[in-house]
């Protein structure tokens, strides 16, 4: 069953050992990715998602950090893989799309150098092939006149080329995999919609999977086919896009959606806000690490935790003690 | 850790520290050292020492011993008695130049910093091509010629010579400063320049000031010593620790304690400043710690 | 509705210019609108289109090298000095980044009682009173973080304590410059309701800049859409999200991510990136971009013109038009 699968990953923890005593950055995560799919990891900031994504890819810290549980993709097991086991699914099997292209490029490199890099030093291609192959890449991600780009230093891009430049390094080794963290955070939204068109695009033409880490619900709306949404380092729901957003059980997924605002809305609509703000992951309770915040909260929320239940969809689960009604559909503003 | 700065950062949001690194234990012993040699400056004709000019024929070149804790010089001098003399000299020099130094140099840093354009173009060429000159070889040229010596001088020198220094370093870490949000913040609520000046600008860079100012002191006693090896310094026999190293020189094969102590004097007093310096700048520099 | 009431700022052929290596720069190229009293105007547009310069003109953070800025009468580009810095504390700004925009160094009470003891309008008992109501007013309770250094606050608080501090001198106008754009989603929907509250207790009017569409028509009366240093249309917010007039406008709001997976997906992406503001385009700044651009484009450059009530649009061939006559000519003249 699970042959199939490019990504299995089962009850993953990331423990940080701080000054504070230890942080687990990531709880007990499990879910698992079709090939040929696009995945939705959504969460705010300190929900985890950024360190699960890592984690699944093996780049966390190496100094005070523990992980615990299994991340397989494509039957290799990266957790207790060493750093050199590691580097042979890296760029082939996974690769990343950072966030801030600006410091994930070398600015003193010229970016043809840096796709060749990828494509000498992991395919053993020579220099001749490399340039050729590191144009075709240009050219695949819409870079325009690739062959004079190829010459151009990150610093005379912009934002959105740079991306494109980085989105071109990860694709060098073909990877099954691409992991795009926050891909279009800081991009305008016209260049944002380039992107993500792109992401879908490279997705059907390669045969990759994608996960698309976002705090962002507009960016995973319509581009994913299943979400994840974290909340405090642990699924409080999972199932297919169209579940999350129209069939959500769990008050966190309703109060995220409800507070984000949107084109639709008249002006001057009053936004449904989520009192509080994220918890202290040093310090969680036994219970639900929603509940403070949860107007369904009650004495059985904050004292023991609510696992993954599934709910009457296929595929879709939540964690919660009160969740919303199964009609969820009207409620959506 | 780096990988993770923003995702930390993040989940270290809920609750800060109040400071940065903490201080530590060998930070308080360098402090009590640095204490114990100012107050030593400060006090030593209260203190029961012998008089560090006193020659004693009878008790040349001997090594450490129940009279004498550091032994003798080639004149029969209290060796212990004229180190702890001759940190004046060094105390009071390193001080006193810095002092020049930041007088004149930090606030033009700040402002320049502050007001940019023309005033800061201007100024900044200038020191520089006042960094540009050797600041050893000038300071040795000006001593040898404004004779005779003496302690005030050699402040002035040093202490102008150290402007371009502090201007630079000053006016560095003002720049960071003046362009965050919180400088046009104060602006935006009519504070007058000044009152951003002392408010909002001098406090963010105090600790590199002071820290700077320490290794300052640091780095002007070295010169002292230096001038003082090349007979630049106070004259003889007013003692410092530039000039007992050099006297000691010639009698090197007879005396080896003449060396040791004044330079291992002038070597902790020149550690504990460093590392005192070091240690104010990583612990007040909350954002270094922080992200 | 704006009629009756007067303009508290007309803002008339608003110039910026900088110097970079020599080249003449235009960040804002002849800006004129009005806000009057107790509205919201959202200033629209993507990084490099000169919305936060405007802004910062305003303040004469920057100086404006050409037009005029009329505050409730006085032009602000005349004074200087004292008269400045007074005239200043009439108009407030608040920043993008919540961490900068407070000293790390000093403490919350402090930092709020600035522009107080600034102007020395009231002292000892009568400003302490004064700054923890105003804290109390924006959600933070001043007994216990009154004394706390700012740099112990996450983003949605000390995005508060710039809101108190920026309300203390009781200004008129309130510049938001990309206020919760480093906001999570519930955190900046507290901050956009707290915004709305407090604009109806102190009777603020507000320019509220932005490049999130959403939260601009959450909050505004109208919105002035810029591109390239000219606002290139300016209407009330429901009108002018449900019809654009201006072809940018609609690309603009074509691209913004809506978070509903059935929300349909807009087949034309705007394709390319804004030119350099060094050699801006002659005619229309948008022709280069724009499907419908013709000659008369590149060679005359629209005037605002009015197409509904209030709703002014700066093109040769505005949609609204566009789509009610069936015949265009494409080249006029």
């Amino acid at each position: 069953m699970s042959d199939d699968k490019l990504l299995v990953v089962k009850d993953l923890t990331t423990t940080f050992a701080t000054a504070g005593g230890d942080l687990a950055a990531v709880a007990g995560v499990s879910f698992d990715l079709e090939r040929n799919e696009t995945l939705g990891i959504v969460g705010e900031s300190g929900s985890g998602k950024t360190v699960l994504s890592r984690t699944i890819m093996g780049l966390q810290p190496r100094v005070n950090t523990t992980v615990t549980g299994s991340s397989i993709i494509d039957g290799f097991e990266v957790v207790g893989a060493s750093e050199n086991e590691k580097r042979t699914i890296w760029g082939t099997e996974v690769a990343m799309v950072f966030q801030d292209p600006m410091t994930s490029l070398n600015p003193v490199m010229r970016i043809g150098k840096q796709i060749d890099e990828a494509l000498r030093v992991r395919l053993g291609m020579n220099r001749k092939d490399a340039k050729a192959r590191a144009i075709e890449l240009l050219e695949l991600v819409g870079i325009p006149s690739p062959v004079q780009r190829y010459n151009a230093y990150p610093g005379q891009l912009s934002g959105g080329m740079r991306q494109r430049v980085v989105i071109a390094i990860a694709l060098a080794c073909s990877p099954k995999l691409l992991m795009a963290d926050e891909p279009t955070t800081g991009l305008d939204v016209t260049i944002q919609a380039q992107i993500l068109n792109l992401l879908d695009e490279l997705k059907e033409r390669l045969e990759m999977s994608v996960i698309l880490v976002t705090h962002d619900l507009g960016v995973v709306a319509t581009r994913t086919s299943r979400i994840v949404v974290m909340y405090a380092g642990r699924i409080v729901e999972t199932g297919t896009t169209r579940d999350v957003f129209y069939h959500h059980r769990m008050p966190y997924t309703r109060a995220l959606l409800e507070s984000s605002p949107k084109v639709s809305n008249k002006s001057h609509t009053r936004l449904i806000t989520i009192p509080g703000r994220p918890p202290n992951l040093l310090n969680l309770s036994d219970g639900c690490s929603f509940a403070p915040r949860c107007k369904y909260a009650t004495d059985q929320c904050h004292l023991v935790r609510p696992e993954l239940q599934p709910s009457v969809e296929p595929g879709h689960s939540f964690a919660c003690w009160n969740p919303l009604p199964v009609n969820a559909e009207a409620t959506l503003p | 850790m780096s990988n993770f700065s923003l995702e930390e950062a993040a989940l270290m949001m809920v609750e800060k520290p109040e400071k940065g690194e903490p201080l530590g234990l060998f930070f308080w012993i360098c402090v009590f050292w640095i204490g114990l040699n100012v107050f030593g400056a400060i006090f030593a004709n209260l203190l029961p020492l012998p008089n560090p000019l006193y020659e004693n024929f009878n008790a040349i070149n001997i090594g450490p011993g129940l009279h004498h804790i550091f032994g003798t010089d080639d004149l029969g001098r209290d060796i212990f008695s004229r180190i702890v003399y001759g940190s004046r000299v060094s105390i009071t020099v390193g001080i006193g130049a810095i002092v020049i130094g930041f007088g004149i140099g930090a606030p033009l840093g700040m402002l320049a910093a502050y007001r940019r354009g023309r005033f800061d173009a201007i100024l900044t060429t200038v020191m520089y091509v006042l960094l540009a000159f050797p600041a050893i070889i000038a300071t040795i040229a000006v001593l040898s010629f404004w004779t005779p010596r003496s302690m005030f001088k050699i402040i002035v020198v040093i202490g102008i010579a150290s402007i371009p220094l502090v201007y630079r370093v000053i006016r560095t870490a003002t720049l960071s400063v003046a362009t965050k949000d919180y400088v046009i913040a104060a602006k935006v609520q009519g504070a007058t320049d000044r009152r951003i000046l002392m408010k909002e600008l001098l406090p963010n860079i105090a600790p590199i000031a002071v820290s700077f100012f320490l290794i300052g002191v640091a780095t002007v006693i070295t010169l002292e010593g230096a001038l003082a090896f090349l007979g630049l310094s106070v004259n003889p026999p007013t003692p410092s620790w530039g000039n007992m190293i050099n006297e000691a020189r010639t009698v090197l094969s007879q005396n080896v304690w003449l060396a040791f102590f004044p330079s291992l004097a002038l070597c902790l007093f020149l550690i504990a400043l460093n590392f005192i310096g070091d240690r104010i700048r990583s612990h007040f520099d909350v954002t270094e710690v922080k992200l | 509705m704006s009629d009756v009431r007067t303009p508290l700022l007309s803002v008339n052929d608003l110039e910026v210019t900088f110097y970079v290596h020599g080249h003449a720069v235009s960040a804002v190229a002849g800006v004129s609108f009005e806000i009057m009293e107790g509205e919201t105007l959202g200033l629209v547009g993507e990084s490099g289109c000169g919305k936060s310069t405007t802004g910062k003109a305003l303040m004469r953070i920057v100086e404006p090298s050409k037009g005029t800025v009329l505050l409730e009468g006085v032009d602000i580009t005349k004074e200087s000095g004292k008269s400045l810095r007074s005239a200043r504390t009439r108009m407030q700004m608040i920043f993008q980044d919540p961490i900068s925009s407070l000293n790390p160094r000093r403490r919350v009470k402090d930092i709020v009682a600035e522009p107080l003891d600034c102007w020395k309008t009231v002292t000892g008992l009568e400003r302490d009173t004064l700054i923890s109501d105003l804290l109390s007013k924006v959600g933070i309770d001043p007994s216990v973080y009154g004394n706390r250094y700012a740099r112990q606050f996450s983003g949605g608080q000390c995005q508060r304590i710039s809101i108190a501090r920026s309300l203390a001198m009781r200004p008129k106008l309130l510049i938001c410059d990309e206020m919760v754009s480093a906001l999570d989603v519930s955190v900046q929907a507290q901050i956009l309701n707290l915004l709305e509250d407090l604009k109806a207790e102190y009777g603020l009017t507000l320019l509220f800049i932005a490049h999130d569409l959403a939260v601009v028509k959450n909050v505004s009366d109208r919105v002035a859409v810029m591109y390239l240093g000219k606002i290139c249309e300016i209407g009330p917010a429901d009108t002018l999200y449900e019809s654009p007039a201006h072809p940018y406008t609609e690309f603009l709001l074509g691209a913004a991510l809506e978070a509903d997976p059935d929300s349909p997906m807009h087949a034309q992406t705007l394709e390319g990136e804004p030119p350099s503001p060094m050699n801006p385009p002659s005619g229309c700044r948008f022709r280069t971009r724009c499907p419908n651009a013709t000659q008369k484009c590149a060679d005359v450059e629209p005037l605002p013109q009015e197409v509904a009530p209030n709703h002014m649009v700066s093109c040769h061939y505005p949609l609204t038009i566009h789509h009610q006559s069936t015949t265009r000519t494409p080249l006029e003249g």
